[in-house]
């Protein structure tokens, strides 16, 4: 049995923001996420660092929170943020009266709005529409979800907190209307864990209602869907959003070496409703035209969702309700020691979760003040470092590489000294041998697919036809512990990545899904490989 | 201009890697894929460029192999453009890439002193120090150049006409193949024109990054040929660098002048006079002396995709048997080959071809494009010569 004074449940940005918060402050933390990291939500959305913009005229105080939380962000977390700006653009088809009232909404939350001349605009972003009619310049940004809930969980691994993925909470010990402890499986092993605890805080996002039912409460979070679409390619190098009432497919994000595009908003039940469909796909599409007119040739890599977890505290659903958040102190329903923090968005995670360390600190009469807004989450890679390592990597990626890792950034350069032939094995992402090895290391590392999310490999223009056959290849060389049987392991990643490729199967990504099968299912029979064995 | 490249035709299968002469010379560089639209998804992110972007020889075996167009020489050509306007002038590559201008510009000295100018220990180790091999096979400036013969070669009267391009290498190094053409052209009744107005087609030019003066080259010789299209005079090249310059690259690198030159690209002069033979304009000899030749198919000419005339008009010769010695790139690559970091490289992809060409019977090699010839009497020790200068010697006999 363990012990500790903190569980925290739910491995998302909320939940790493919180582990990093109270270890900070010098509280005993342990988080148990019940996939990998992020497994939800913080890696399901468009990648917006949201200036505000989108919430000015809807909920002006969302939108000043957006904006302060964004400036913060950029310096805690530069590594994990792209300082690219964004355009908000008056097609022909949006209604030009809105624009006074946004601009004048934008103003009263604090967010710089300033109008870009049209020809300037299309100058910079060459691909947007001709026949635009008004472009605002704002402080959006790029915000890679993964890496932030990684870099706060390696943060807050620095000051003593404790991080298990893979476990899923089983149930919530009380004793006379007080926490006593959690119940949580190992997904992997299968075993049970139990950990004594003073305080549990469900910050599990869409499945922030199952869990309070474990504790025998009854909340109102509706998970909502949104699905969106990743591009092979970057072609726009700004956040684009539709200057109208926030809607249906309306952003544009560039992600690194990709662009997305969201979103969708539906109602559904379950918080894992995360199978995009083909319907949801074109409709997309269709909506992002007038901003892209050629948008239909632009090669789609693949579809995603993901549920947002909206609180439904006076049963407003979808996009009217509220995207500020909610914490709920359950010492009001009987239960002492439980809180949970519902709503909100990535952007502003990590004021949620000052927000709530600073209710649960003030309940264990912890008085050391909230850092999280002036210590960044990393020290940036020594410049002497980053110029040794400036030829090791393909495309000048060395600081890339030095974003993700953090700093374990040294050890792989290392690695990449060592080896000679500085083999790649994702080639669209430009991963090498030696990250994808010292990933595979990690104790947070079971699978592919944990590899995947924090190295990118297989996340580009191939979706893994090649990188996962090398990858597993590599890392039984080099005698990786790994959960799976390597079939069983690259079965997996591949069904994984045909799930989004799957609702957007036409043109140039059906040829690629083609040599993919032709790759795993007909030279390696991977769909029959189990039974061939035996 | 990288704007108008999308890289989203690539699937990644890899063709190309396979295929790339320079990636299996080398593991320096990282293969066609990797560096052109694998890397171009990450030069639209503002990525550095690769150091192994240089290697690429511009061979278009590459483009050659892809099943679904993806213009991966044209990926790298751009990113070249764009590192050297960002990057140090290299006064080597300017050197090697603007021949004309240079034998321009020397053109006052006699041959023999331009020749021991720049072929002499001393030079050629100063050349060296600029990054010019010192073992490349550099081409002898000739007497005088194919132009300056052309204008006191007597032709004979003839009611049609034909404008040829000659190409910097004809013109400045070897103008005996130009007119060797020159003599067929007229046997066939055909009077011969070669413009003052045509310059370098610049491919060299972008081979090594110089893509402003490549744009001027090109300018210039889109506005003349449009001019003989619209006289209805037929323009022909011999090389075919320079004819895959104005039928795939310039529209490629250009398309603003492309739409100028309303579609003139000069004729393959092999498939032309094939055509003369084919219809009877030009007869071939009823016999011939027992010739064994083996040929080389330049890899610009094979990326024409228009099959290999030039083969097919020596097969067509009585007496002669000719091979397609089928073994790949010989290296050269234009200049590529005699740069001294590349040198090595070039002689190791050429080796497949140089082993078949020593070992063939044939006392003769055959290849259209005039560094090939230099590369392949370079690495086998054998002559090579153009094909139609074979088809003119064959007709005197």
């Amino acid at each position: 049995m363990k012990e500790t004074t903190v569980v925290i449940i739910g491995g998302g940005a909320t939940g790493a923001g919180i582990l990093r918060d109270l270890s900070m402050r010098g509280v005993r933390a342990i988080l148990l996420e019940q996939g990998g990291l992020a497994h939800g939500t913080s890696s399901r959305f468009h990648g917006l660092l949201h200036s505000g913009g989108r919430y000015a005229v809807g909920d002006n105080e969302a939108a000043r929170e957006c904006i302060e939380e964004n400036t913060i962000l950029r310096r805690v977390g530069r590594e994990c943020v792209e300082e690219t700006e964004g355009f908000f653009v008056l097609t022909p088809q949006d209604d030009p009266a809105y624009v006074d009232g946004w601009v004048e909404a934008c103003d009263r939350a604090g967010i710089r709005a300033e109008q870009v001349d049209v020809a300037e605009a299309r100058r910079l972003e060459p691909n947007l529409a001709p026949d635009i009619l008004a472009v605002y310049r704002v402080p959006d940004a790029c915000v890679d979800g993964f890496r932030l809930v990684w870099h706060n969980a390696c943060s807050a691994r620095r000051y003593g907190g404790e991080l298990l993925t893979y476990h899923r909470v089983t149930g919530i010990e009380q004793q006379g209307g007080r926490i006593r402890g959690v119940t949580a499986r190992n997904m992997i092993s299968g075993e049970d864990v139990r950990i004594a605890c003073d305080v549990v805080i469900n910050a599990a996002g869409s499945w922030a209602g199952q869990v309070a039912q474990l504790a025998g409460l009854d909340v109102r979070v509706s998970p909502d869907r949104g699905t969106l679409i990743a591009f092979n390619h970057r072609f726009t190098s700004r956040v684009i959003n539709r200057l109208h009432k926030s809607s249906d497919g309306d952003i544009f994000v560039p992600h690194g070496s990709i662009t997305i595009l969201g979103t969708t908003s539906s109602a559904t039940d379950r918080p894992d409703s995360t199978t995009p469909t083909s319907a949801e796909v074109l409709r997309l599409l269709e909506l992002g035209r007038p901003l892209f007119p050629h948008i239909g040739s632009y090669r789609i890599l693949r579809a995603f969702a993901g549920t947002r977890p909206l609180y439904d505290a006076g049963g407003a659903g979808g996009r009217s309700a509220s995207r500020g958040f909610h914490i709920v102190d359950h010492e009001e329903e009987g239960l002492a020691g439980m809180a949970s923090i519902f709503g909100g968005k990535l952007t502003t995670y990590r004021l949620m979760a000052e927000k709530l360390c600073d209710h649960v600190c003030a309940r264990l009469g912890v008085s050391a003040p909230c850092r999280t807004a002036e210590e960044p989450m990393l020290e940036p890679a020594p410049a002497g470092l980053l110029k040794r390592a400036a030829g090791l990597f393909p495309m000048q990626g060395a600081e890339l590489a030095a974003h993700r890792l953090g700093a374990s950034f040294g050890k792989v350069v290392e690695m990449m000294e060592e080896d000679r032939e500085r083999q790649i094995i994702c080639e669209c992402e430009m991963v090498s041998r030696a990250e994808i090895e010292f990933v595979a290391g990690d104790p947070a590392t079971h699978s592919l697919h944990d590899v995947r999310l924090r190295t990118r490999m297989g996340m580009g223009t191939c979706q893994g036809t090649f990188c996962s056959l090398r990858a597993i290849g590599a890392l039984e060389e080099c005698a990786a512990h790994l959960a799976l049987s390597p079939t069983e392991d690259v079965r997996q990643f591949a069904q994984e990545r045909w799930k989004g490729l799957r609702p957007a199967l036409w043109g140039t990504q059906a040829r690629e899904v083609m040599l993919s099968r032709a790759v795993y299912a007909a030279t390696m029979n991977l769909d029959g490989a189990i039974h061939e064995q035996d | 201009m990288k704007l108008r490249l999308n890289p989203d035709a690539c699937i990644a299968c890899t063709s190309c890697v396979v295929q790339c002469p320079v990636a299996e010379a080398t593991p320096e560089f990282l293969g066609p894929r990797m560096v052109g639209p694998a890397a171009q998804r990450f030069r639209l992110m503002g990525s550095g460029e690769d150091e192994s972007l240089h290697y690429c020889a511009n061979c278009k075996n590459c483009d050659i192999s892809c099943p679904h167009g993806v213009l991966i020489s044209t990926f790298n050509m751009m990113a070249r453009a764009e590192q050297a306007r960002k990057g140090p002038f290299s006064l080597r590559d300017w050197m090697l890439s603007h021949g004309a201008f240079l034998a321009r510009a020397l053109g006052l000295l006699p041959a023999a002193l331009r020749n021991f100018g720049m072929l002499n220990p001393a030079s050629r180790w100063a050349l060296d120090r600029l990054g010019v091999s010192a073992q490349a096979p550099l081409p002898r400036f000739a007497a005088r150049t194919f132009r300056r013969q052309l204008r006191t070669f007597a032709q004979p009267d003839a009611s049609r006409s034909v404008v040829f391009f000659p190409g910097c290498y004809v013109d400045i190094y070897d103008p005996q193949t130009g007119l060797d053409i020159v003599w067929l052209l007229n046997r066939a009744g055909y009077r011969v024109i070669v413009p003052d107005a045509f310059d370098c087609c610049g491919l060299p030019m972008i081979a090594n990054g110089f893509w402003e003066d490549a744009r001027r080259n090109a300018a210039r010789n889109a506005e003349e040929l449009a001019g003989w299209r619209r006289k209805g005079v037929e323009v022909i090249t011999a090389c075919p660098s320079c004819a895959l310059m104005f039928k795939n690259d310039l529209p490629e690198y250009f398309p603003e002048l492309a739409d100028s030159m309303e579609g003139a690209a000069p004729t393959d002069a092999q498939e032309f006079v094939l055509r003369l033979v084919d219809n009877g304009e030009l007869p071939l000899p009823a016999t011939g002396a027992p010739l064994d030749i083996i040929y080389h198919a330049p890899c610009h000419l094979r990326a024409q995709g228009l099959g290999l005339p030039g083969l097919e008009l020596l097969q067509s010769l009585p007496g002669v048997r000719a091979t397609n010695a089928n073994a790949g790139c010989c290296g050269i690559s234009g200049s590529y080959g005699f740069k001294k970091e590349k040198y090595h490289i070039a002689q190791r992809i050429g080796q497949r071809l140089f082993t078949a060409v020593r070992q063939s019977k044939a006392p003769v090699a055959a290849s259209e494009c005039g560094t090939c010839r230099v590369q392949i009497e370079h690495g086998s020790g054998k002559q090579c010569l153009h094909p139609l200068t074979i088809l003119r010697r064959r007709m005197e006999a």
